[in-house]
């Protein structure tokens, strides 16, 4: 059978385009463009096809070598890791195509094969992260994600984008390595790191080690809470996804950070399950942490006067949101959290192309020179609003819909203060996303003489936005579809 | 960059040559012994850093270049990715090893453990590669840019 | 007498803790960024401890098969194959850590973090 091969294939595909890359630089760089093409377009065809076939039959268990799972390295493709990575290489594609057209927003020439190298390392690391069922693994693959991440980061030479980078190295170290305390605690408890066997075995550990889970739980909770930007820890995230080129900002701040929330989840509802967590009442710290972010993220993000800055600091509020949903630590909280971490990756991967559109052409980041830009560059600034709008939360965008979720889910926890802290949060959204809306379409005086000029910009960069924004618009007219496989997602986690 | 010690020249002509010939033993007998690719490929890499520290970085590159240093950083996992799919081609999953096929040989000698030598060879040229690699990186950062 | 007894038989356990958290207190502490890549690098050393002393056995033989020696307990061969890829990863962390320090180093002119931020604070007051 062919299938169970697919996800091994689709990390080898990843892994053996960074590597031919090198070898094609004396080439035209056409041809790489090219080549990886087609290689996304291959995985894609095969994670869709993955999606249907573990929705419709069984979830694929595949062992590396052929080992015992106790030893082995095990791939574990279940309605939660198709639907992600799915999620993940289209999304990728999308941000793919516009950078083909956008290659020198801060990267020299000859720093484009590089490039390209770190952005199929990264894809294939984010594949691995998902499609692992084993504790230590996940690790290698979390180290291979930050390595390349924060070598995106300082691709572009410029003097504010190293020191960013530095802090991010030294921030996300301390994240692994917590990280990789906890799974030597755990292994100490259990003797295993298969995700599966330990979850299974954890019970029993629970009762004749508690000290042991606990300190585990806790070291891996600070970990990924680094690397994913919760509220405490986020300080290095707007430094580094500010400095970056747009298009590694889109993907930093669209998918990379919500894979490790990602691997959370697993980590919080596989490894260990919902009754230790209640038992420790990580219902109460997950939910004020939450809360707490959500407020603070808003409150930096208004203050900010680069565009880039205020997106990133968005990003803190909008992980707050994601984590409220599982801190509820229910079936509709994980639900509404699924759906949040997917409408958010569309807005905010639209926010920073879109942005990164307009630095390009008219070469500032200041959000009070966006006056007057919906005429100069219409499309470019109608995808921003749509997606600035969805992070406000009107109705007909998918942000609607996710808060609508997120706000139910609340009721039915009776968490009546977070809903009141959701409604705030929103109120500030709309305090730093309007004033730019309004002022790029009302505003029209200072540029009335070149209201003829159109966009410059090549189609490899207007069909990509214009996609996301349809995208955005048509999740929030009918999630219904994408909902199913949320639900069979989220039965994965909690039965 | 270079030193101009005559007994540093020397002794490094000397110790060069064993100092290979060890990383590759090491990296042959990874499957028998303690020790294997990452090992032997460290201590081969060791040997081409010294080399280009006594020597110098432009005859450092003669021996080892550039090109050829990209060629088998690539190459190294190639070969592992290649002879992890023949495991899969031969009705295993990937990196399968005896139930593939690989011959299993006698325990204790050198053609034995189906073809983790073989991976042992992959892991150590991409090692060694890598070594001279970072080493090169972070001596170009400091030279120019 | 039963602490001390405990403290000793935990000895490898209580080091490791131990070395990961002078490594802390330096990444954390110092704002020299070599000093903080070497705490990185301590803190990793801790745990690696941890995770192979987990799978010590006492008197355990290298886990390597003899065939003219049957019946010889080996230590658990996982967590060393395990750090084995560690240590590789915080290798290239360190490497790659590093050569950001000379980049930083080439435009900024320091490898200090308290003076960098001073700097861009001055430049920040500047743009105004």
């Amino acid at each position: 059978m062919i299938v169970e091969h697919l996800p091994i294939l689709n990390l080898i595909l990843f892994m053996s385009m960074a590597l031919v890359i090198p070898l094609l630089r004396r080439q035209p760089f056409k041809i790489t463009l090219i080549l990886g093409f087609i290689v996304l377009g291959l995985v894609s065809v095969s994670s869709i096809y993955l999606l249907y076939h573990v929705n419709q039959f069984d979830a694929i268990h595949y062992t590396l070598g052929g080992h015992d799972t106790r030893f082995g390295i095990e791939l574990l493709v279940d309605p939660f890791s198709a639907l992600f990575t799915t999620i993940i290489v289209l999304l990728a594609s999308i941000i793919y195509v516009y950078s083909s057209g956008d290659r020198t927003e801060g990267i020299e020439p000859n720093e484009y094969g590089r490039y390209y190298v770190l952005l199929f390392v990264l894809l294939m690391s984010l594949f691995g992260v998902l499609y692992t069922n084993d504790l230590f693994n996940t690790y290698v693959f979390i180290e291979i994600l930050s390595i390349t991440t924060c070598a995106l980061i300082s691709i572009k030479r410029k003097r504010e984008a190293y020191s960013s980078a530095f802090r991010y190295v030294m921030m996300n170290e301390l994240g692994s390595l917590s990280y990789l305390f906890g799974v030597a605690l755990l292994y100490m408890a259990t003797g295993i790191t298969n995700i599966s066997l330990i979850g299974q075995a954890l019970q029993t550990a629970y009762e004749t080690y508690p000290f042991n889970v606990v300190i585990a739980l806790t070291f891996m909770m600070i970990g990924l809470g680094i690397k994913a930007a919760i509220f405490p820890f986020h300080v290095w995230l707007p430094d580094a996804h500010s400095s970056a080129p747009s298009t590694s900002s889109s993907l930093l701040s669209a998918i990379v950070i919500k894979v490790y929330v990602l691997v959370l989840i697993k980590i919080l509802f596989r490894v260990f399950n919902v009754e230790i967590l209640l038992d420790l009442n990580m219902r109460t710290v997950l939910l004020v942490v939450a809360g707490i972010g959500m407020i603070m993220g808003s409150v930096f993000a208004i203050a900010q006067q680069d565009v880039k800055r205020m997106l990133g600091y968005s990003s803190v509020a909008q992980i707050g949101y994601i984590l409220l949903g599982i801190g509820l630590l229910s079936w509709e909280g994980l639900r509404a959290s699924f759906f949040h971490i997917l409408s958010h990756g569309l807005m905010k991967t639209a926010l920073f192309l879109s942005a990164g559109e307009i630095i390009y052409y008219k070469r500032t980041r200041r959000v009070n020179d966006f006056d007057g830009i919906g005429f100069i560059m219409p499309v470019a600034m109608s995808v921003f609003s749509i997606a600035a709008l969805g992070m406000i939360g009107l109705p007909f965008t998918s942000g609607f819909i996710s808060k609508l979720y997120l706000g139910t889910a609340l009721l039915d926890g009776r968490q009546v203060v977070f809903l009141g802290v959701l409604i705030v949060s929103s109120l500030l959204n709309v305090m730093y996303y309007l004033p730019i809306i309004i002022l790029a379409f009302l505003k029209n005086e200072k540029y009335q003489y070149r209201l003829t000029s159109i966009e410059r910009a090549p189609s490899t960069m207007i069909g990509p936005l214009v996609l996301l924004g349809l995208l955005i618009v048509l999740l929030g007219v009918m999630p219904q579809p994408i909902m199913q496989l949320i639900d069979a997602a989220v039965h994965t986690l909690i039965p | 960059m270079t030193m101009n010690d005559i007994i540093v020249k020397t002794i490094t002509r000397i110790v060069l040559p064993f100092a290979q010939l060890y990383g590759v033993f090491v990296i042959l007998n990874g499957h028998i012994s303690p020790g294997g690719g990452f090992a032997g490929g460290a201590i081969l890499g060791t040997t081409l850093i010294l080399y280009t520290l006594v020597f110098g970085r432009k005859k450092g590159s003669k021996k080892f270049s550039h090109r050829a240093s990209e060629i088998a950083e690539s190459g190294g996992i190639m070969l592992f990715i290649l002879i992890g799919l023949i495991g899969l081609m031969l009705g295993g999953s990937f990196l399968t090893n005896l139930d593939a096929g690989f011959p299993a040989g006698e325990l204790g000698s050198i053609l034995s453990g189906g073809m983790i030598p073989l991976l042992m060879i992959a892991i150590g040229i991409k090692v060694t590669s890598t070594m001279i690699n970072l080493f090169n990186l972070l001596i170009d950062e400091g030279v120019h840019s | 007498m039963t602490i001390l007894q405990d403290v000793v038989d935990n000895i490898n356990y209580i080091g490791a803790i131990a070395v990961f958290l002078i490594g802390l207190r330096i990444v954390v502490v110092h704002s020299n960024m070599i000093k903080r890549i070497m705490g990185l690098n301590i803190m990793g050393t801790g745990v690696f401890l941890f995770f192979v002393s987990i799978g010590n056995v006492t008197g355990g033989m290298a886990p390597i098969v003899d065939p003219n020696a049957p019946g010889v307990t080996y230590i658990n061969p996982l967590p060393s194959v395990m750090i084995l890829t560690g240590i590789v990863v915080v290798v290239s962390v360190t490497v790659y850590s590093l050569s950001l320090v000379i980049r930083i180093f080439e435009t900024y002119g320091t490898i200090d973090q308290e003076e960098l931020s001073q700097m861009a604070r001055r430049n920040h007051h500047n743009d105004r």
